[in-house]
C-alpha cells in the first residue's frame, strides 16, 4: 500500500510537467486501441473475473453489488 | 459636441449588428448517430472444488450471455445509453443444492438433475450523460436492475469528469449504490421437514439411510437477514503524457453491508463426526461471512502508441479488503493492425493472485467453535493465468449493411483462465457494432 502511494505521486509529479498536446495532434491518441479502458467486448470477461476472483475494482468493471458473487 | 455623440452612437450600432452576424462557435456532437452493440459469449469451467459442497466437488459451469448496448444522441450534448441482457447458465455444483435426485448415488462429483441445476440472469442498464458546450465537463447518472431465481438487485450511480489543460487531463469522480435481496435457499438436508428453502419437494431426512456418524446434528440456525447493500465511491485521473503515450489512475472504495454469505454454500467441520447419504457428506453448517465488508483497489493503466501497427496495453491493480485478502493483478495486451488497418488482432495475458480471506479453509477443516467460516475456493490463496487472442474487423467506410444499420466492426475473442487450485475456465466472445445511417 505504500508502494503504491508512492507511485501516486510520482505519477502525479511527473504528469505536472507533461508537454501539453494540442487537439490536432491527438490522432494517435485517439486510435480505438488506446482508449483507457476495457472494450465493450471485454466486459463479459470482467464480469467473470468478478464472480471467480475476491479483488474487484479499479477496473471499470464491477466493484460490488448486483449480483451474488464476491 | 453633436458631432461626436453621433460618431459614438454610430460606433455602437456597427459593433451590435457586427455581434448579431458573427457565427456560433463550432461545437461537435458528442455522439453523431445512433450505435448498437450486440455482444455475445459462451463460457464453459471446469474444477474439483465447488463451493456448494464444502470445497470439494464438480464446479463445471456453462453459460452463454447476449447484451444489446444501445447509444441514442439526443442532441448535440446528451446521450441516452440503454444496456440489456440475458445470461442462461448449467451448473453441477449448483445442481448439489439439492444431490438427492434418485437417479443416481448423490455423489459431490457428479451433478444432479434438480431444479437449481440451471438458471437465468437478466439485468438492464439505463445510462444519461450531458456534456458541456465546451465538452469539459461530463456528466451521467444511470440506474440498473439484475435478476436471477434466488438473487434480485437495483442500483444507481452517477458520474462526473472535468476535463483540464486543453483536454490533456481528466478528473473524475464516480458513486454507486446497490440494494440487493437473496431469496434464501438452503442446502437441501438443512430445511425444514415439510417446507421452507423455496424450491422442490420437501425433504425428508428419515426417507435416506445415514452412513458415518448416525447421530446427524447439524449446527445450523436460519440467517436473519437477506438483503445486501454495496455502496461505491471512486476517483479516476488520466494524463496525456507525449503524443504517442497515455496513462491513468483509479481508486475505488467499496462499503458491503448485509448478508454476505451464499446461503446454500456447505461447510464442514473437523470436530464433528461425519454423516453421509450415499456418496454426499451432509452439512455441518453453511457459509457464515461478517456482515460488513471494506474494499479498496488501486489501479493504472499506461498505453503506448508504437506506430501504425503495434500498440501497447498495460494494467496494474493493487486490492486489499478487510476480511484479509490482498491481491496483484497485471495485464499486457499488444494490439496489431494488419491490412491496412482493417484486421487487428489482440494477443494478451494476464496474471493474477490472492491471498486468502481470513475465514477460508479447505474442506472438512473449520472447528465449529468459529464464528465465520467459508470454503469457497474464489476466497483462498491462489494464482491465476490468462492467456487471451482475439480478433477484430474494421469496416472503415462502413459499406456492409444491415436495414439502416452500418456496420463498423466485428470482434471476436477467445480467452483461457487457469488457477493452480485446479481450476480453469475458457471463454469466447463476439462483438459486433453497428452505426445508424
Amino acid at each position: 500500500m505504500k508502494i503504491a502511494g508512492k507511485l501516486l505521486v510520482l505519477f502525479v509529479i511527473t504528469c505536472s510537467s507533461c508537454v501539453v498536446v494540442k487537439e490536432y495532434e491527438m490522432v494517435h491518441l485517439n486510435d480505438p486501441d488506446m482508449i483507457l479502458g476495457d472494450q465493450n467486448c471485454d466486459r463479459n470477461l470482467l464480469t467473470a473475473q468478478a464472480y471467480r476472483e475476491a479483488a474487484s475494482g479499479a477496473n471499470g468493471g464491477k466493484t460490488g453489488g448486483g449480483c451474488g458473487c464476491n | 459636441m453633436k458631432h461626436n455623440f453621433l460618431w459614438i452612437a454610430a460606433l455602437f450600432v456597427c459593433s451590435g449588428m457586427t455581434a448579431q452576424n458573427q457565427p456560433q462557435p463550432y461545437k461537435k456532437r458528442v455522439l453523431e448517430s445512433t450505435e448498437v452493440d450486440l455482444l455475445s459469449s459462451l463460457y464453459s469451467q471446469t474444477g474439483d472444488h465447488a463451493a456448494v459442497s464444502g470445497g470439494i466437488g464438480n464446479e463445471s459451469l456453462q453459460d452463454a450471455t447476449a447484451t444489446i448496448v444501445i447509444a441514442i444522441p439526443l442532441n448535440d450534448d446528451d446521450v441516452l445509453t440503454i444496456d440489456a441482457g440475458v445470461s442462461a447458465y448449467t451448473s453441477a455444483s449448483s445442481s448439489n443444492i439439492n444431490p438427492f435426485d434418485g437417479r443416481q448415488a448423490a455423489d459431490p462429483y457428479v451433478a444432479s438433475s434438480g431444479e437449481s441445476q440451471s438458471d437465468t440472469w437478466s439485468n438492464g442498464i439505463l445510462r444519461y450523460s450531458h456534456s458541456s458546450d465546451n465538452r469539459n465537463q461530463i456528466w451521467s447518472a444511470n440506474t440498473s436492475f439484475a435478476n436471477e431465481f434466488d438473487y434480485s438487485s437495483i442500483g444507481v450511480g452517477s458520474s462526473f469528469a472535468q476535463l483540464l489543460n486543453e483536454k490533456n487531463t481528466e478528473i473524475s469522480l464516480h458513486g454507486s449504490a446497490y440494494f440487493d435481496q437473496w431469496r434464501l435457499i438452503y442446502p437441501i438436508e438443512l430445511r425444514p421437514p415439510g417446507g421452507g428453502g423455496g424450491e422442490g419437494t420437501p425433504f425428508h431426512l428419515e426417507n435416506y439411510t445415514i452412513t458415518g456418524n448416525p447421530v446427524y446434528s447439524p449446527k445450523f440456525t436460519p440467517l436473519s437477514q437477506s438483503g445486501r447493500q454495496s455502496y461505491a465511491a471512486g476517483l479516476g485521473f488520466s494524463q496525456i503524457l507525449s503524443k504517442k503515450m497515455q496513462g491513468s489512475l483509479a481508486l475505488d472504495v467499496v462499503l458491503q453491508k448485509g448478508q454476505l454469505s451464499t446461503p446454500f454454500q456447505r461447510v464442514y467441520f473437523s470436530d464433528v463426526d461425519n454423516s453421509y447419504i450415499e456418496n454426499f457428506h451432509l452439512a455441518d453448517d453453511i457459509e457464515r461471512l461478517p456482515d460488513t465488508r471494506l474494499k479498496l483497489a488501486i489501479g493504472g493503466r499506461l498505453n503506448t502508441y508504437i506506430n501504425e501497427i503495434f500498440t501497447v496495453r498495460t494494467f496494474y491493480r493493487y486490492y486489499v479488503d478487510d476480511w484479509g485478502i490482498r491481491s496483484h493483478t497485471a495485464s499486457i495486451e499488444v494490439p496489431i493492425k494488419i491490412l491496412m488497418g482493417r484486421i487487428t488482432l489482440y494477443p494478451s495475458y494476464r496474471i493474477y493472485n490472492q491471498t486468502a480471506a481470513d475465514y477460508f479453509k479447505p474442506y472438512d477443516q473449520h472447528l465449529s467453535t468459529r464464528t465465520y467460516y467459508t470454503s469457497d475456493y474464489d476466497l483462498s490463496g491462489y494464482a491465476a493465468n490468462q492467456y487471451g487472442f482475439g480478433v477484430s474487423y474494421t469496416d472503415i467506410f462502413n459499406n456492409m449493411h444491415l436495414w439502416r444499420f452500418e456496420l463498423k466492426s466485428i470482434d471476436l475473442k477467445y480467452y483461457h483462465y487457469s488457477r493452480n487450485t485446479n481450476f480453469s475456465s475458457n471463454l469466447i466472445t463476439l462483438g459486433v457494432k453497428f452505426i445508424l445511417e
